[in-house]
């Protein structure tokens, strides 16, 4: 169980609040079937999208929180007091100079370099709920590559995004989902043509910026035959009195050979419900990579799966979770095989820091008619601090007698020699045991783009920092 | 009488009404009256169980309906349980359960005190604290070491009935001894279910070696739920190994409750046909310095299955400790299922804590290594199965024991 949180932290850092009245729509708060048809309205969408959100919305009020087995923070949520739609009623902006100021401001205390923030073309940069800034390098147009918000993706291509949209997760999967697929607004609909190779990766980065505001973005990325594309997600949060709820389903699709890389490095303000649906469907030879980081954030409940159904289809997950006083980081992976020959690989390491806690779970399928199916299933966590705890509980399912598994997990503490060691080098307690977490998690922090992996390491440097002692 | 959705579901079975409870405590009235309201108290507790969810995270995987006592009618009132050997030595009080109560019900006085594993087969506990009338009752004195093993057979009832035993098994302080339990069928031709709860307790460096052979036929259901307190400097290995049951549910906790107690749990399940066996484990440390060790493994043939879910869990105080948990299955036709659910819960940071599991398929140039030399693909599988077991076999002690599991384990793939 996660006390709320009364350490002292510089809160202050990243505190970015603007103030909510100026918001040209506002669904006010709670949950109702008028709520999910005003922001269907306020898009001007089909009416195939609001039936797809109604029928969402009643799946959400029947669906009962999976408390069974999730921690019983869940039942901390209350649905009545959040906004659920908020938008400064301004279309994606084109150029970066009709990007309203305030989000310019944003970027800059994000630290984001001048040069960096000129070259955002390709970056979609969400503001609340809607996406403030969406332009697209020239290249990407000519390459063919739709790169746009979910409104603008289901009203435009509904013959390439309607087809996919709401299949890798369906509304009724789980309470979350539902809840995201009735209100959802804001995120990235991505569409790389056939045999399309995207050289740089596409960005995106969100934040939430109003109380009690939970934040749905919906993402879909389709990988048609060949192609390839790496995205990444980043997020900040400013900070809040009450808790905040973030709850997105990302759906990404790779065709026959297409590869897709995800990335996410999330860094939600202390008080933020992170509730998370993400899955992959992978073809033939298709290649899905999940590497997930998670930082911030009150409590992360975020499984990332990979269905494999075409043969020779390939899944990973790599993920990283750091869990700090009044945290818990219940990460994990999902693989579900569905085809011959196909194989997966689940790489997750996990620190646990003062009263944090990380959890791992998974799942691996295997059914009994398939050949030639392989998983590997790897969590390392460490325990900083003698109040830290982790968990891990692994669900393995295979039949059959031509497949194999391995899973394997150990749990570890900081090894007192090697702190010695650097401490007689001339490093204090505190670099020495930032260094040391940096190492564990180093084989896959190398995986990261080479700006995250450095924001990554200053992340866990300012994690670590008050830890000891 | 209420009658409450928990059972009435079961009511086709006799022995769960409130009127057979009624004339049930009623014939044992004679009975010293802790034990009647130990039983009457367990019975109520049954009435006020929940109703099922469909959800329980303690029996996923599991298809209940396999493993419930609906299709049970009768309460079987035998066969006892055989003890073969050591009644009568020096130092060691060993005897039937039913004896026991008969002749000392003193020493059992702790019984309403014991808990279950408590790992989800509610029901089959409280039936078991409810209506055991069978098992056996083993208490060493202070310092006994006997080096013959004792051994325990118990039969599983045929023709639908439904058993319930308790066997209780206490070590004094530095006391060692090795048991053989066996757990087979009255009859071949028809089987019931056999329940036993088994509650083990290890004083301050008391040494405790078991071997566990189940056997019953393959029309009874198995339900085996132990707990295993471990004192002070303890130390308990226990080698199981499962060949019988049309299904089985198994529940074994062990807690590390003394300072650097030891405690080695091994089990080998061999399936057939469409066996099934759920298993569940708990390694639960509540004191610093303590070991644990659990190597389940699997072998499935046929439509068999298994479900394995483990957890350690490791208290904050329970610093230094070192806790290892795996699990290995082995499939051996195309239609054989093997689930894994090996878990951690570790709040103290100075430990090593690891699990793994691994499943897989017979090593295809192991096979063709055999098969090319003329053996038939059955003696063949028979063998690599043998050898898949035989890290834990040899953990079995004497050569007699060792001997002993192996030829169970061949009989059964004759």
């Amino acid at each position: 169980m996660i006390k709320p949180s009364n350490i002292e932290i510089d809160r202050e850092k990243g505190n970015f609040h603007y103030p909510t009245s100026k918001y040209a729509f506002d669904a006010g708060i709670g949950l109702s079937e008028d709520v999910v048809k005003y922001i269907s309205d306020v898009k001007k969408e089909d009416d195939w999208i609001l039936d797809f959100r109604l029928k969402a919305h009643s799946i959400f009020d029947k669906k009962p929180m999976p408390t069974h087995w999730a921690t019983k923070d869940l039942e901390n949520i209350d649905f009545d007091v959040i906004r659920y739609y908020l938008a400064q009623g301004q279309k994606p902006s084109r150029t970066w100079e009709e990007v309203p100021d305030d989000i310019k401001n944003t970027f800059e205390r994000l630290g984001i370099p001048e040069q960096e923030r000129k070259f955002l073309a390709g970056v979609e940069a969400q503001f609340d709920s809607e996406a403030a800034y969406s332009h697209m390098k020239e290249d990407l147009e000519k390459q063919g590559v739709i790169f746009v918000g979910p409104t603008e993706g289901l009203r435009d291509h509904p013959e390439i995004f309607k087809k996919w949209f709401g299949k890798v997760i369906p509304s009724s999967d789980n309470k979350f989902s539902a809840l995201n697929s009735a209100v959802f607004s804001g995120g990235s609909f991505i569409y790389v043509p056939p045999g399309v190779k995207l050289a740089q990766p596409l960005q995106a980065y969100f934040r939430i910026n109003a109380e009690n505001f939970g934040q749905f973005e919906r993402t879909l990325i389709i990988a048609d035959e060949g192609a390839e594309i790496t995205y990444m997600e980043g997020c900040t949060a400013p900070k809040f009195e009450t808790s905040t709820l973030h709850s997105a389903v990302v759906e990404l699709v790779a065709l026959k050979g297409a590869k897709i890389q995800y990335i996410t490095v999330q860094n939600w303000s202390n008080n933020v419900y992170n509730l998370v649906t993400k899955r992959a469907m992978a073809d033939e030879e298709a290649e899905v990579r999940w590497i997930d980081c998670n930082i911030g954030s009150r409590l992360t409940m975020k499984y990332p799966g990979v269905v494999l159904k075409g043969r020779k289809a390939r899944g990973e997950v790599l993920s990283i979770a750091l869990a700090n006083d009044g945290q818990h980081q219940d990460t994990g992976a999902k693989m579900v095989h569905a085809a011959n020959e196909t194989s997966s690989n689940v790489i997750a390491k996990s620190v646990s820091i003062g009263e944090g806690r990380s959890s791992y779970r998974g799942l691996v399928q295997i059914p009994g008619h398939l050949r030639h199916c392989r998983n590997n299933t790897e969590c390392d966590a460490l325990l900083i601090n003698s109040e830290s705890q982790t968990d891990t509980y692994p669900a393995i399912t295979i039949k059959g007698d031509d497949n194999s598994v391995q899973h394997e997990a150990s749990v570890s503490k900081v090894s007192e020699e090697q702190i010695f060691y650097m401490q007689q080098r001339g490093l204090n307690e505190a670099e020495a045991m930032s260094l040391y977490v940096n190492g564990f998690v180093n084989d896959l922090i190398r995986e990261f783009p080479m700006e995250y992996s450095v924001e990554l390491k200053r992340l866990i440097d300012l994690e670590m920092e008050g830890s000891v002692g | 009488m209420v009658s409450t959705p928990s059972h009435s579901k079961h009511m086709d079975s006799q022995f769960l009404t409130p009127d057979f409870f009624e004339s049930f405590s009623a014939k044992r009235s004679w009975e010293p009256g802790w034990l009647a309201d130990f039983r009457k108290d367990s019975w109520d507790k049954f009435l006020s169980l929940p109703i099922k969810k469909n959800k329980d995270e303690r029996w996923r995987f599991s298809p209940r309906a396999r493993l419930g006592f609906s299709n049970f009618d009768q309460l079987a009132e035998s066969p006892k349980p055989s003890i073969l050997n050591g009644q009568k030595i020096e130092g060691i009080l060993f005897d039937t359960l039913d004896q026991t109560i008969l002749n000392a019900p003193s020493s059992l006085l702790d019984l309403p005190n014991m808990q279950g594993p408590n790992l989800g087969a509610d029901d089959t506990f409280l039936l078991g604290c409810c209506f055991s009338e069978l098992g056996v009752f083993l208490k060493t004195e202070k310092g006994i070491i006997e080096k013959k093993p004792l051994k325990h057979c118990h039969f599983a009832p045929k023709n639908n009935q439904s058993l319930f035993q308790t066997n209780i098994i206490s070590l004094e302080p530095f006391s060692e001894l090795t048991i053989i339990e066996i757990f087979e069928s009255e009859v071949m031709d028809t089987g019931g279910t056999l329940s036993n709860l088994s509650h083990i307790k290890l004083a301050e460096g008391a040494k405790l070696n078991r071997i566990l052979i189940q056997k019953v036929n393959q029309l009874s259901t198995f339900n085996h739920l132990e707990s295993i307190q471990l004192g002070r400097n303890s130390e308990f290995t226990n080698i199981s190994l499962q060949l019988g049951g049309a299904q089985s549910r198994s529940e074994s906790k062990g807690v590390i409750a003394g300072e650097g107690a030891s405690f080695n749990n091994f089990s080998l399940s061999l399936g057939n046909g469409e066996q099934l066996f759920d298993q569940r484990t708990v390694q639960h440390h509540i004191s610093p310095h303590g070991k644990s060790n659990l190597l389940y493994k699997n072998a499935l043939l046929d439509e068999s299955k298994s479900i394995f879910s483990g957890l350690i869990k490791v208290d904050p105080i329970a610093q230094n400790t070192d806790a290892y948990q795996t699990n290995r299955n082995l499939l051996l036709s195309a239609n054989a299922e093997a689930d894994s659910l090996p878990g951690l819960e570790i709040l103290a940071n100075e430990v090593k804590c690891s699990h793994g599991a691994t499943t897989s398929k017979i090593d295809n140039q192991e096979l063709f290594y055999l098969l090319s030399r003329g053996i038939h693909r059955n003696v063949a599988e028979k063998l690599i199965v043998l050898g898949f077991f035989d890290e834990i076999i040899r953990e079995a002690g004497t050569q007699e024991t060792i001997e002993l599991l192996r030829d169970e384990i061949s009989h059964h793939f004759n």
